[in-house]
């Protein structure tokens, strides 16, 4: 084992190899930092030009994109408010708020030392507990998939927003939107009313951007008319201290190593990746913490719990991709192709036949998240600098980025016009209060969703037996207790609010 | 006998309550929307052939996803009614709608123009219809002036050209060089 181990290291602190690395960090970060520039595409983008490398060299640029980009989305996410990743989602639910404040280089560096912590974290955890990780998780069946989505999406509805009602509305016309075009086990189109532009279905990505991005730059003008429309997004001066945020990071340490573990757990499930990390590991830090109204108002433990939950799928992806040859995510199964395209077949014996390859990439993912806090510390007043330019060059400017996210998924033009109308859209619900994130969730899960149920139907036609499995009951015993408990806290809410207007009433 | 005071606040109640009430109206007229919308779509799964292989068929889920949407619309629009119902006064509505649209002007006037820059792209291309897109939205939101003109013009000109040679050369992603300038 050490010698494989000190075999891959040394094919990583090959100098070109760190070269190609650091480039691939920033790289990820510049990406991931554009709205509609998923870390996935960025991954994309880059298999191409690791073809003429060794695998190992090859993987090894791919990981930094990837550790890159999940810390990238933060930056837009804490300060346009619009995350620049799926798995950054809960990331704006306080980074956005702390920026607004006038503390945009305190939610930055609290972010980017979540992020390395957490992926550090994760690096550990896919060394040592691998094997039983890996066995937990492919021990789930599609009744537990089910549940575990159904969960995830009322976690949501739940979390964000004012209403529970409207964020459940929400996720549902996610879930509605994603069973446009081609049903996920057959291909028959559904749906459609024959128009060519919803033949392929809606891409999510199209939907997120249209969703988020849009409908926020929309909104960033609305007050142009009182005379704020030149005004930068974030106008104070900036100021972050480095060192003593990774000191107040590392005062928060079981919010810290819990949010990792849930990133660590929930990346290791095949189809569960960081979108549905960030949002449960921030949902547990609130509950478990003394102040959980200080959430969603730029408290600390909300960006600690996003960032350190979504960049610890990183390493837990990895986990039943080395283990099995079963990809955890779409950024999973794009590594698992670049490994094949080298003629090397990744399932169990992977680690047996290549151990050098296998460990190379757990020191890899190491060096990758160091790579990453380097790059971000030495230049995160260049990001900063994003704050001082006027709405006037921002808006239009990141729109136009959104347009080019939106076209070069699949170089169609009339995803453009889907973005336009998804943006309306977009807008107008969040005008009426509704809380988009469930809705992006719910187009996101949809397929996953609709697939294990119908796998799970498939091999026994009793809807029974979602509840008489034991990890399934318990998914959607906790789905409903999530539930009750916010019609709970709503109605709490409301019995406090009374009085007042009952005396208001009485005038 | 009420106070100043009290009268005052008596009316930013009773303001507050009606502002509520048609906040509440223009989301009921969302949840009917889409409720009315799910119950169409719901029917419209359902019509989708089953399948002989699986006991769901491709109608079975998004049948299920619009009737559960419907339900949720049909408890949130009797929500919103009662609450209607409580907040009272609904008098105004055709100003109130004026002063919404007044907000957020230049919000569409940046949607209607991004509208004709999707529908322009592939005819004019990228970089053309980009500057024209970024020249006018710019000005739009920080009003006309010589010093604007000349920023504008500046970011217009490395947004639209700069970005389109960025993407080819260095991402290999080719934006639409539009039908008038394709050889």
């Amino acid at each position: 084992m050490l010698d494989a181990f000190l075999a891959g290291a040394h094919q990583v602190f090959a100098f070109d190899t760190l070269i190609y690395m650091l480039i691939g960090s920033v790289a990820g970060i510049v990406a991931a930092a554009i709205p509609g520039f998923t870390v996935t595409m960025a991954i994309i983008l880059t298999l191409p030009l690791t073809f003429a490398m060794g695998p190992l060299q090859g993987v090894s640029v791919m990981l930094s994109v990837y550790v890159g980009g999940y810390t990238g989305g933060l930056i837009s996410a804490a300060l346009l408010g619009i995350p620049g990743t799926p798995s950054s989602v809960a990331t704006t639910f306080d980074a956005y708020p702390m920026a607004r404040k006038g503390e945009p280089g305190r939610a930055l560096s609290l972010g980017i030392w979540s992020s390395f912590f957490g992926t550090v974290i994760s690096t550990i955890v896919l060394i040592v507990a691998a094997p039983p990780l890996a066995l937990i998780a492919v021990k789930l069946g599609p009744w537990e998939y089910f549940a575990l989505i159904v969960f995830a999406l009322t976690i949501v509805a739940s979390l964000v927003g004012n209403s529970l009602l409207r964020g459940l509305i929400a996720g549902v016309i996610g879930l509605g939107l994603a069973t446009v075009g081609p049903d996920p086990m057959m291909g028959r189109p559904r749906l459609t009313f024959d128009a060519d532009m919803l033949m392929a279905g809606l891409p999510f990505l199209v939907v997120l951007i249209g969703i988020f991005a849009i409908s926020q730059l929309m909104g960033e003008v609305e007050d142009h008319g009182k005379g704020k429309g030149t005004d930068a997004l974030i106008p104070d001066v900036i100021e972050f201290k480095t060192w003593a945020v990774m000191r107040e990071v590392l005062m928060h340490p079981v919010n810290l190593v819990r949010s990792s573990l849930v990133g660590v757990f929930i990346g290791a499930l095949p189809g569960a990746g960081g979108s549905i990390a960030n949002l449960l590991a921030y949902d547990q830090a609130k509950r478990s913490s003394k102040n959980p109204e200080e959430f969603g108002k730029g408290t600390p433990d909300g960006v600690i719990a996003s960032e350190a939950g979504n960049s610890a799928t990183a390493g837990g992806g990895l986990i039943p991709m080395i283990a099995l040859g079963i990809p955890g995510s779409a950024v999973d199964a794009i590594l698992m192709a670049a490994l094949m395209v080298h003629g090397i077949s990744v399932g169990p014996r992977l680690i047996m036949d290549n151990a050098d390859l296998a460990y190379g990439m757990f020191v890899a993912m190491a060096v990758a998240s160091l790579m990453m806090l380097v790059v971000c510390v030495l230049s995160m007043r260049l990001f900063l600098r994003v704050t001082d330019i006027p709405k006037q060059f921002i808006v239009p400017t990141v729109m136009i980025c959104c347009v080019i996210g939106a076209f070069a998924l699949n170089n169609r033009v009339t995803d453009l016009y889907l973005l336009g109308a998804i943006g309306l859209v977009g807008y107008g619900l969040k005008s009426l209060d509704y809380p988009l994130a469930p809705l992006v969730l719910g187009v996101i899960l949809g397929p996953i969703a609709e697939t294990n149920l119908r796998r799970a139907l498939m091999s026994d036609g009793d809807w029974t037996v979602f509840f008489t499995r034991p990890i399934s009951a318990v998914l959607l015993a906790a789905a409903v207790l999530s539930v009750i408990f916010s019609v709970r806290s709503v109605l709490k809410m409301r019995k406090k609010d009374r009085p007042a207007t009952d005396e208001q009433d009485g005038d | 006998m009420m106070s100043p005071n009290g009268k005052s606040a008596a009316a930013d109640a009773s303001a507050s309550a009606a502002m509520r009430a048609k906040t509440e109206l223009a989301r009921l007229i969302s949840y009917v929307v889409f409720g009315l919308g799910s119950v169409y779509l719901s029917v419209r799964a359902g019509q989708l052939p089953t399948s002989r292989w699986e006991p769901l068929g491709a109608g079975s889920f998004p049948k299920l996803v619009f009737a559960v949407l419907a339900v949720l619309c049909l408890i949130a629009a009797v929500r919103a009614v009662v609450d209607i119902r409580k907040g009272g006064k609904l008098d105004g509505l055709g100003s109130a709608f004026c002063q919404w649209i007044k907000v957020r002007r230049v919000s569409f006037a940046i949607f209607g123009l991004l509208v004709v820059y999707l529908l322009a792209l592939p005819v004019v291309g990228f970089s053309l219809a980009t500057f024209v897109f970024l020249m006018i939205a710019q000005l739009l939101i920080a009003g006309i002036s010589k010093k604007t003109i000349i920023q504008s013009l500046i970011a217009a000109l490395i947004f639209s050209v700069g970005l389109n040679m960025l993407f080819a050369e260095v991402f290999n992603v080719f934006l639409p060089r539009g039908v008038l300038f394709a050889g």
